[in-house]
């Protein structure tokens, strides 16, 4: 290789995009030829000052109008795909699973398994909402006797810190096409949300269990309310909370 | 396993607005672009399969602008004379010394954005992004070798136009 051919190929060799072979070539070359190792330098020190070049990273305000266009232009699905993905942020709770698993929402769906659907999205919602607590207290017999006259129904409320489940607040919700109670409780620093309303039915229905968008939900009947118990704590914690729940 | 839109996309949203800021040289087309460049990200976003999102993303990115703007996307390019190759600073002066006693990283956006697009582009993603060449060859949509030659010929103009500022502008003094 003479200085001419190197020439043309110094900046793809300072660029590591030559065949080995033939950037060795270059190297023994310019190793050994002055002119050349000063023009390899030149182009190595083209490259640096162009790195000094501005680099632009996106405005905050275009951030956030992608997230609304995002939101505005899709599907309810992906609406809840973007809600989890907030969520996800929010919590940093690392489960990227349940983002990827959220556009498998979308499917036609068995009333029980819209349900899940629904309870799930309430739990996302409020959470990202803020609107957790319509009345919020630790106490049950402060919970207990806010939902009267908001639903027509009168929800069981138990304090569970005894069993490491603490209740903190209550809300109305819309599940199902009717009203509900939302309890919410805690463990730890997650938030486990149960959704109760009167299901008169004969067949008593142990839990349920499935996941859904990487939220685990447990759902079952007492024979007069259907219950829907919906967080992302671990499974083992969640059947827990259920069992102290069924006395 | 499929992931989502957010997940493969937004954490290159800094590249693709640094790319469509240098394209078109100014905040609110490069924000017009990005975010138009988004949406169709997402139109398509399901056959987007296994290849380098970012350079997908780019590459959508540079579809739009050059849709935007076919004006200037296209000007500016051919005149490339083949003559003025060897413009390039005299070997013996370090330029990036020369460029540490000017402090002028302004002095450099603007020798960037003084070059055609062309060259300006697959520099910024090569410099900037840190981007292979295959991949620039992808985005930019040419062949590898022409890559190479335009990166080559990029960082000789980038120099060339340095230097010519430098004479109209600190070096005015010197005489």
């Amino acid at each position: 290789m003479d200085c001419r051919d190197v020439e043309g190929l110094l900046d793809a060799y300072q660029d590591r995009e030559l065949e080995p072979a033939i950037s060795t070539s270059v190297r023994d070359h310019v190793n050994t030829c002055a002119a050349c190792h000063q023009r390899l330098a030149n182009v190595e020190s083209i490259g640096r000052m162009i790195r000094h070049a501005p680099y632009y990273p996106a405005p905050d305000g275009l951030r956030a109008r992608l997230t609304q266009a995002r939101t505005r232009s899709t599907s309810a699905s992906h609406l809840l795909a973007w809600a989890a993905a907030v969520v996800l942020i929010a919590s940093v709770t690392g489960s990227m699973w349940f983002v990827r698993s959220s556009a498998r929402a979308a499917r036609t769906l068995d009333p029980v398994d819209a349900v899940a659907q629904e309870v799930v999205s309430s739990h996302v919602r409020a959470l990202m909402g803020e609107h957790l607590f319509d009345v919020r207290s630790t106490d049950q017999h402060t919970v207990k006797p806010w939902f009267l006259g908001k639903l027509d129904f009168s929800p069981p409320v138990n304090d569970l810190a005894q069993a490491g489940f603490p209740l903190t607040g209550g809300r109305l919700d819309y599940v199902a096409g009717r009203p509900v109670a939302a309890l919410v409780y805690m463990r730890g620093q997650h938030t486990i949300n149960l959704f109760v309303w009167p299901e008169a039915s004969d067949a008593i229905r142990s839990s349920d269990a499935q996941a859904i968008r990487g939220f685990h939900v447990r759902h079952w009947t007492d024979g007069s309310m259907s219950y829907w118990a919906v967080s992302d704590v671990n499974d083992a914690d969640l059947d827990q909370f259920v069992h102290a729940l069924q006395p | 396993m499929p992931r989502s839109f957010e997940e493969v996309l937004l954490p290159h949203l800094d590249a693709a607005f640094n790319y469509a800021r240098w394209l078109t040289k100014n905040d609110a087309d490069a924000e017009d672009v990005v975010q138009d460049a988004y949406v169709r990200a997402l139109r398509f976003f399901s056959s987007l399969r296994g290849e380098d999102a970012r350079a997908w993303l780019l590459t959508i990115v540079r579809n739009t602008w050059y849709g935007r703007f076919p004006r200037r996307a296209g000007g500016g390019v051919t005149m490339v004379a083949d003559e003025d190759a060897d413009n390039r600073a005299d070997v013996s002066l370090n330029p990036e010394a020369q460029m540490i006693q000017q402090q002028t990283v302004e002095q450099v956006r603007r020798a960037i954005e003084a070059l055609p697009t062309d060259f300006r582009e697959v520099l910024v993603l090569r410099e900037l992004e840190g981007l292979s060449y295959k991949e620039i060859a992808a985005i930019v949509g040419i062949p590898l070798g022409t890559v190479m030659s335009r990166l080559a010929r990029g960082r000789e103009r980038f120099e060339g136009v340095l230097a010519s500022s430098d004479i109209r502008g600190g070096r005015r003094g010197l005489s």
